[in-house]
């Protein structure tokens, strides 16, 4: 019955979703020269500009696999978490004016925002196969298992978005305090250094976050051609759960609340 | 068709202060409580419509009257009571609310559309209607942010009024537009209401009021002052504004 109602919602609301995702997209883009483009391009200079930085300057390199593929896998999985979970967590405070006037299911937002930068996501894997081959790194069948890292990701940060997107509506503070905690995450993520250089007690810290176990699972496949551990695949399904029920929980016991904080 | 039992609705304005990450800190270090400066929109609200009914809400700012219809709307749960409907809701309770001013007429059209909870299929078979009746054919690719307000309105009202509701809530909208539009949205809505539909009604136009409803409903400081027939109510509320 609660099943049956959730799909009968989710139906109904579906279009609603494909409008707002599609919005977005339009919004995003109409005004620049280049428009789509720019989903191909930013990871691409972004991951330039770190390569320049990291490899030239502070000499970091990782033994064995290319430095350029280590660096935009890890690039385009924490830009993804980064920039959906940020609009995920402002877009209830910034859909109020909606809220307070028609019945809407909340969740559509941030859903909406986490799918929405997900296709763009889905964009940027483009320039990292055209890196991947270029750089000589090549492709094999594991390729096939990489889904799963990336729906991992994608319930991760729907997960983390909806307690975000709960606790800003009660303290507007939260815009703040998460770009701090944001700067620090990616620090704290191997994106751009190997977690070998960190000492060995400072990397169990830096293993309880999930980021990192979905950027590792997918250059187990990328870069070292091989499937990741069961252990590596059980991390990842067990904390993206986790996030997304807490996340589901925190965000249902609180929305009726959401309409007194305008 | 609708029923509302004992709803009572509870603001609580201490709340809606600057509410921080600082003054969170400062109330839990001196133990401060919560000043509780409660406010009821709302108490103890009973009634019941029956179908096809339209029933006019009036009384002065703040009593409570968009309260009351954005609950029945579901966009607010009460604190205390409930309420039943049955049938579809169209809530026109603000119009034009999801438009996007980036995006154009055409775009917006299926964007509030969606918003209102139209399906696809439905917004494709209405669009040239919903057009013809905006009368904004030659600025279907204009972004919204190019028009006036009053060509927004029409827009927001051609969209909204599109479907066919069971129950339709109406919340001040019909003095939208210019003249001409104004008759012709009013001539709608009373083809809408003579159509069978159950419609809840509010307006500070009390001439409106008396022709369009059969009941009307005198709200005063969240309580129901008095319940009945259209002429009578209107002309007690007046009579009780002017001599005060």
């Amino acid at each position: 019955m609660f099943f049956k109602n959730i799909i009968a919602n989710f139906k109904k609301y579906s279009f609603l979703l494909q409008q707002l995702i599609s919005r977005d997209f339009k919004v995003k883009y109409k005004r620049s020269v280049l428009g789509v483009l720019w989903s191909l391009l930013y990871p691409v200079l972004n991951m330039a500009v770190m390569a320049l930085v990291f490899s030239n300057i502070f000499k970091f390199s990782t033994p064995g696999v290319n430095y350029l593929v280590y660096v935009l896998s890890g690039l385009i999985m924490f830009n993804y978490f980064s920039e959906a979970s940020n609009l995920a967590m402002s877009s209830i405070v910034a859909n109020f004016s909606l809220i307070n006037k028609i019945y809407i299911p909340k969740y559509i937002f941030p859903l909406s925002k986490c799918l929405f930068v997900g296709i763009n996501f889905l964009l940027t894997l483009i320039p990292l196969y055209i890196v991947i081959f270029a750089t000589g790194t090549g492709i094999n069948i594991y390729h096939l298992v990489l889904p799963y890292a990336y729906i991992c990701l994608f319930m991760f940060t729907l997960g983390m978005g909806l307690i975000l997107a709960t606790i800003s509506v009660f303290l507007r503070d939260m815009f703040y305090i998460y770009s701090i905690v944001l700067t620090l995450w990616t620090y704290l993520t191997p994106i751009m250094y190997d977690i070998a250089i960190i000492p060995a007690k400072f990397q169990l810290i830096l293993k309880l976050n999930p980021m990192y176990h979905y950027i590792d699972f997918i250059r187990k496949i990328i870069l070292y051609h091989q499937m990741p551990s069961a252990f590596t695949f059980a991390v990842c399904g067990i904390s993206s759960v986790i996030f997304l029920v807490i996340g589901l929980v925190a965000f249902k016991k609180n929305q009726d609340k959401f309409i007194y904080y305008v | 068709m609708i029923t509302v039992n004992n709803v009572s609705m509870r603001f609580n304005l201490g709340v809606e202060k600057n509410f921080s990450l600082k003054q969170f800190f400062i109330d839990i270090l001196t133990h401060k409580k919560k000043e509780k400066s409660e406010f009821w929109a709302l108490s103890d609200i009973n009634f019941s419509v029956k179908k096809g009914e339209v029933v006019g809400f009036i009384g002065s700012n703040g009593a409570g009257k968009s309260t009351l219809l954005k609950i029945i709307a579901g966009v607010m749960k009460p604190t205390k009571g409930s309420v039943e409907i049955y049938g579809n809701i169209c809530p026109m309770i603000e119009l034009g609310a999801g438009f996007d001013m980036d995006l154009t007429a055409r775009e917006n059209i299926f964007l509030n559309g969606a918003v209102l909870g139209y399906s696809k299929e439905f917004l494709e078979s209405k669009f040239d209607e919903i057009v013809e009746f905006s009368e904004l054919k030659d600025f279907l690719d204009v972004p919204v942010r190019n028009f006036s307000s009053g060509m927004v309105a029409r827009l927001a009202f051609s969209i909204a009024t599109i479907v066919d509701p069971e129950i339709l809530i109406v919340d001040e909208i019909l003095s939208v537009g210019d003249i001409a539009f104004q008759q012709k949205s009013e001539n709608k809505m009373r083809s809408m209401i003579g159509g069978g539909t159950t419609v809840l009604f509010v307006s500070h136009s009390i001439d409106q009021i008396k022709n369009l409803c059969d009941k009307v409903i005198w709200l005063d400081h969240g309580k129901i002052k008095q319940v009945g027939p259209a002429k009578e109510i209107c002309d007690n509320y007046k009579e009780s504004v002017l001599h005060s």
